[in-house]
């Protein structure tokens, strides 16, 4: 039963590089670039080997930003991931100093933090009712707890073998080991979200997840995949936070899910669900780790970038729709 | 879905008497096994330390009640708290009631901030409290500038939490000032138009829009409101605790969504009553304070909220669903 | 002063991309009641949103007693003594009855709000309607009949002159119906003026006195209801004859595809039996909330019956999810397209390849190219009225829509089709041609199973027709033996109870 009008329907793509550079992606880009050119303005120390010198300290956080787009895209949040970096960073560390051999601790970590994503997936899928903000809230609470009963009265660990974790934190040259892991890692939840069918079921839930499950898809189980990877990601943040830190406090990894997920809305990615690329992220998680860096060089008070980050956060949300407003306005001017 | 609405109401109609009832046992439980528990010098400790979390609980109360969310309070009140302080080791002012109104002012201005943004820049509430709450602690750590107020610093603000001007002995003038607010909120919830208003925009926002009722304007005033309590618990919290650093109150947020939660508060909107939020604020506060005196080591404090937190949520969704079945089950076929 | 007590000219409503009202014009007497018909999608709701200012027209001009009116917003109709009783009720679920009445207008003193007062004000209103539920009910806890009676209580506490009712009788039972028509009586004789817009003719004989019709977004006539023919009448609203709209193909009918036995899922459907065949289409109806969406639902996996069993091609099947369900052959094409359907927000072409993502995949990398085509083809193969794949769905029409679900439904390899309410929001001319798909599928041997409360569309596309009522299967009627008034009669029956 062909059309009977015979009308036909494009299927041909849209040029690829018009909608790169006029998407949000190419305006990150540019931004990226402008803090960088401004960086070096600013102290003639912001060069690429102090750059990547000063890098592992804040690329720990990245590891956790890459699930958590997933989550934002599903219509998610977690607000775990720092306490979750926490308990795997204390546990690990105690266990270490206990007497683990390194290879079991970096496993104890990694299922440390996998546990805790799957019980944050499993209490979200079975009972779906439960908003996630609400949820998380309180297994943040629980999980940083179970890190303050570990570690006791003193409320930090440092580690006693900490040579054994020096090694993560070598460099290949200038460049750290953590940095081609970071890349490498980006790449992967990068392909796996924009080329996969797993990517594409994401971003249904995250648009509509009713009509998402009409279509057959498996809301819960994919949620709760994405949750437990949140968590394998935490741990992996823990084992390299440790390799700099060489030790955890009650502390560690605090406010990282509220960094983490600035990083994600910044690079374009929307908290309710269904739109924002991985791209986009990395390049903004990258741009707020280099004004950190250069603001750091010359001296500002870290606490001066927080009222940054604050205010690019809102007027990166609020000027698109900003713009939109204005153009229906105008839209319906038109048309009287 | 009409049912189900139907049979969370009766059961949130019943949540306050069963949250009294469960404060009732577990006071008593406590009173038992450690005498000390309910003495007035006791109970008005316990009320100053927890005065923060109930104070900003009633803003957020109304902002979860239209379906919102405001991450930005504990910066709020930190900002409001650290500057007052340092106008007091300046003796910029000395006067403690000047003090506390500049801290509502702060306060204010902040609410306003949050406010516009998520309801005339249409930005997802978590979002734009999130972006604030970092420009706020931003602010108190310019401020600041490193320093902090110490208790000599702050001269006689300190005694505001110590002493009650009216004579109340050991209802100090903190707790007195809770009881207030609570009062206040409780009659213009429940008396008045604006407050009702409020109820209207979380039930329905579109039913709303049709009585006429301007939800923009009120989730404006909404998050006003927040902002303004945060500023008075912000410096509230300088007297009681007499001290002013500029990453006070941190993570308090959650502490005050929990309350809220505990309280019977729902996180969609429409569902929750001052009442109710005033038992999960003082459940909290009991439950923190009896900790230590059953014996449990203060260390495990946290993980025994969070686990009560996420209790308190599962079970009502059990009850629900029980209630539901039940409710299908005597459906007339 | 002019003998109208409203009167609209010339009203013009635009939305972003379509004209939803175009030069329509209305008038209204004191202390009648009049009809206002057309199909899904004729600007009827628009209109009654443009007089209660809700929506703001771009062009027309709207006279109350003769005198020029401009309504800045719903407080100021509200203000005027216009008072509307929504389609979808528009209530304050937590809130008690007597909030729901007041809310707007309560009665205050000294700055606090009259309790005591309100509540003994609703009882009186309530009383005067004869309700059976009281003021301090939770709104959220009445019947969809109760929860209207607040609404017409909340119009008679505003003291309105006016009274809109929009669809008001689409989920009643027969004597609720009733109930309806005397309040309206009632009113109409207390000299207060109605507008009624609704799908069913019964409502209109019993009630108007005077009908003006809708089509296309556009003003067709204004007729006294007594002079005017069935048949004229809905070509008026229709735009054609009846029988023109039904292209039903004759087709073979083969063997048995789907069957349910003593389907029970508590509280929402009791031991519900019926089968498909190959090729036939058959129609399942019922007034609204009679539990026909559940049962599908419940076959189609996304909810789970209790009891009960299903055949596909005379094995039993165990249904855990959609995805279970599509993979035996059975689609289900939801009746709210926005909500289940499609993703609003995504291209045309995504929204069909969804469900087969997996065709497209190697090692799960999709080949978006093969993805594009296929999409393209069966779009096509529907007739979608758009540019490219890449369209937003939310920019199609409500019947284009509808095609999309429909290339879907052709993009997978299936056996049992359910369309579900599927020309609800439709205009006439897609409405038509989805007819003509339908048929086309049950040529291709699809079994089909048609949910409808359209009773033309029912009687007009299926081969046998099941009635539902209260949760049950009330009876079975043959395309030859089946005529409105049977079906209304199973469809009502039991449920005079009402209220559930």
């Amino acid at each position: 039963m062909a059309g009977k009008s015979g009308r036909t329907i494009s299927a041909a793509p849209e040029k690829a590089w018009k909608t790169t550079i006029f998407s949000w992606e190419g305006i990150m880009v540019c931004i990226f670039l402008a803090v960088n050119i401004l960086c070096m303005c600013l102290s003639p120390n912001y060069q690429l080997k102090n750059v990547l010198r000063e890098m592992p300290k804040y690329l720990a956080e990245i590891f956790l930003m890459f699930p958590m787009v997933y989550i934002l895209i599903l219509g998610d949040i977690d607000l775990t991931v720092g306490a979750t970096v926490c308990l795997a960073a204390s546990l690990g560390c105690l266990a270490s100093n206990a007497g683990l051999p390194m290879i079991l601790v970096l496993v104890l970590m990694l299922v440390v933090g996998t546990v805790c994503g799957f019980v944050n997936g499993l209490v979200l899928t079975k009972f779906t009712e439960l908003p996630p903000m609400i949820v998380t809230l309180a297994t943040q609470i629980i999980f940083r707890g179970i890190a303050e009963i570990a570690l006791g009265s003193g409320g930090s660990v440092s580690l006693a073998d900490y040579k054994s974790f020096k090694v993560l934190a070598g460099k290949v040259g200038i460049v750290p080991y953590i940095f081609f892991l970071v890349i490498i890692i980006g790449i992967i939840f990068a392909v796996v979200l924009a080329k996969t069918t797993f990517g594409r079921k994401l971003y249904a839930i995250g648009s509509n997840s009713v009509a998402a499950e009409y279509a057959g898809i498996h809301v819960q189980k994919i949620r709760l995949i994405v949750f437990t990877i949140t968590g394998l990601m935490a741990g992996l943040g823990a084992i390299f936070l440790t390799s700099v830190l060489y030790g955890a406090n009650t502390t560690t990894g605090q406010g990282f899910e509220l960094d983490v997920i600035a990083m994600a809305v910044f690079g374009g990615v929307s908290t309710a669900g269904g739109k924002g690329k991985m791209a986009g992220a990395m390049i903004s998680a990258f741009t707020i780790v280099c004004l950190r860096i250069g603001l750091g060089l010359v001296n500002v008070n870290a606490q001066v970038i927080l009222i940054i980050l604050g205010v690019l956060l809102i007027l990166a949300v609020m000027l698109p729709n900003i713009v939109t407003m204005v153009k229906n306005q105008k839209k319906t001017a038109a048309r009287r | 879905m009409k049912e189900k609405n139907g049979f969370l109401k009766k059961l949130s109609g019943s949540r306050e008497l069963g949250l009294a009832a469960i404060l009732i046992v577990l006071c008593i439980g406590i009173q038992i096994k450690s005498p000390s528990f309910l003495t007035p010098t006791s109970i008005s400790d316990m009320l100053k330390n927890n005065a923060v979390t109930m104070i900003m609980a009633l803003g957020m109360f109304e902002v979860l009640l239209i379906g919102g969310m405001d991450i930005s309070i504990a910066s709020t009140a930190g900002l409001a708290g650290m500057s007052v302080g340092l106008l007091l080791k300046y003796g910029i002012i000395s006067n403690t009631f000047l003090g506390i109104l500049l801290g509502i002012l702060i306060g204010i201005v902040c609410g306003v901030c949050v406010g516009l943004v998520i309801s005339k820049g249409k930005v997802l509430p978590i979002i734009a409290s999130m972006g604030f709450m970092y420009i706020f602690r931003g602010f108190a750590y310019v401020l600041s500038g490193g320093q902090w107020a110490s208790a000599a610093d702050l001269g006689t603000f300190k005694d505001f939490a110590l002493t009650s001007y009216l004579g109340f002995g050991v209802i100090n003038n903190v707790i007195m000032i809770v009881i207030v607010c609570y009062i206040i909120f409780f009659v213009v919830t429940k008396w008045t138009v604006a407050g009702r208003k409020v109820y209207a925009v979380g039930s329905n926002v579109e039913a709303a829009s049709v009585s006429g009722i301007n939800s923009d304007r009120v989730k404006l005033v909404v998050y006003t409101v927040m902002g303004m309590l945060s500023g008075l618990a912000g410096v509230l919290s300088v007297s009681v605790y007499g001290s002013a650093q500029p990453n006070m109150l941190y993570g308090q947020e959650m502490d005050v969504i929990a309350a809220c939660v505990i309280g019977g508060v729902s996180m969609n909107g429409g569902r929750g009553s001052v009442v109710g939020v005033f038992l999960g604020a003082l459940t909290m506060a009991v439950i923190n304070k009896a900790l230590p005196l059953v014996g449990i080591d203060s260390i495990a404090q946290n993980t025994v909220q969070g686990v009560i937190i996420l209790a308190v949520i599962v079970l009502n969704v059990l009850t629900q669903r029980a209630t539901d079945r039940k409710n299908l089950k005597g459906r007339e076929m | 002063m002019s003998d109208y007590v409203l009167e609209l000219k010339g009203i013009t409503k635009i939305f972003p991309g379509v004209k939803a009202l175009n030069n329509v014009q209305f008038q209204l007497k004191k202390g009648e009641i009049h009809a206002l018909m057309g199909e899904n999608g004729a600007g009827k709701s628009t209109f009654i949103k443009v007089i209660t200012g809700v929506h703001k027209a771009e062009e027309g001009e709207m006279y109350l007693y003769g005198k020029k009116v401009d309504f800045k917003g719903p407080k100021d109709a509200q203000a005027a003594g216009i008072a509307a009783i929504y389609q979808h009720v528009t209530a304050y679920p937590h809130l008690t009855v007597a909030e729901n009445i007041f809310m707007g207008h309560q009665i205050v003193k000294h700055g606090f709000v009259q309790w005591k007062q309100m509540n003994d004000e609703a009882n009186k209103l309530l009383q005067r309607l004869h309700s059976d539920f009281k003021a301090t009910d939770e709104m959220g806890t009445l019947s969809v009949a109760q929860q209207q009676m607040v609404e017409i209580a909340k119009a008679l506490s505003t003291n309105a002159q006016i009274i809109i009712m929009d669809e008001p009788t689409a989920s009643l039972t027969k004597n609720e119906s009733e109930e309806l028509y005397r309040i309206a009586d009632q009113l109409r004789d207390e000299g207060k003026s109605i507008i009624f817009i609704s799908h069913r003719f019964e409502d209109m004989y019993r009630l108007a006195t005077r009908v003006t019709v809708f089509r296309d977004s556009q003003y067709i006539g204004t007729y006294d209801v007594d002079k005017i023919t069935n048949a004229d009448l809905i070509k008026a609203m229709v735009g054609r004859e009846i029988n023109e709209l039904f292209p039903k193909p004759k087709v073979k009918i083969g063997k048995e595809v789907l069957r349910l036995e003593k389907l029970t899922r508590i509280g929402y459907f009791k031991d519900v039996s019926f089968s498909v065949r190959a090729g036939e289409i058959l129609g399942l109806t019922g007034l609204v909330g009679a539990g026909r969406t559940e049962v599908v639902e419940s076959v189609f996996g996304v909810t789970h019956p209790d009891s009960g069993k299903i055949y596909l091609e005379g094995k039993e099947v165990h249904i855990k999810q959609p995805s279970d369900a599509m993979e035996l052959g059975i689609g289900l094409l939801p009746e709210d397209r926005q909500k289940s359907g499609l993703i609003m927000s995504w291209g045309l072409g995504r929204n069909v390849t969804l469900p087969t993502l997996a065709n497209y995949a190697k090692n799960s990398f999709l080949d978006e190219a093969k993805e594009r085509e296929v999409a393209k083809k069966y779009l096509e193969e529907v007739d979608t009225k758009a540019v490219t794949i890449f369209d937003p769905a939310s920019s199609l029409s409500g019947g284009n829509q509808q095609k999309v679900v429909v290339a879907r439904t052709l993009a997978q390899d299936l056996k049992v089709v359910i369309m579900d309410e599927p020309t609800k929001g439709v205009d006439v001319g897609a409405k038509a041609e989805i007819y003509d798909i339908m048929g086309q599928l049950a040529q291709k041997g699809y079994a089909i199973i048609l949910i409808s409360s359209e009773m033309p569309e029912i009687l007009g596309m299926s081969d046998r027709i099941i009635i539902m009522c209260n949760g049950k299967v009330t009876g079975e009627l043959s395309r030859e033996e089946a005529t409105q008034e049977q079906i209304l009669e199973f469809a009502m029956e039991k449920s005079e109870k009402g209220g559930r």
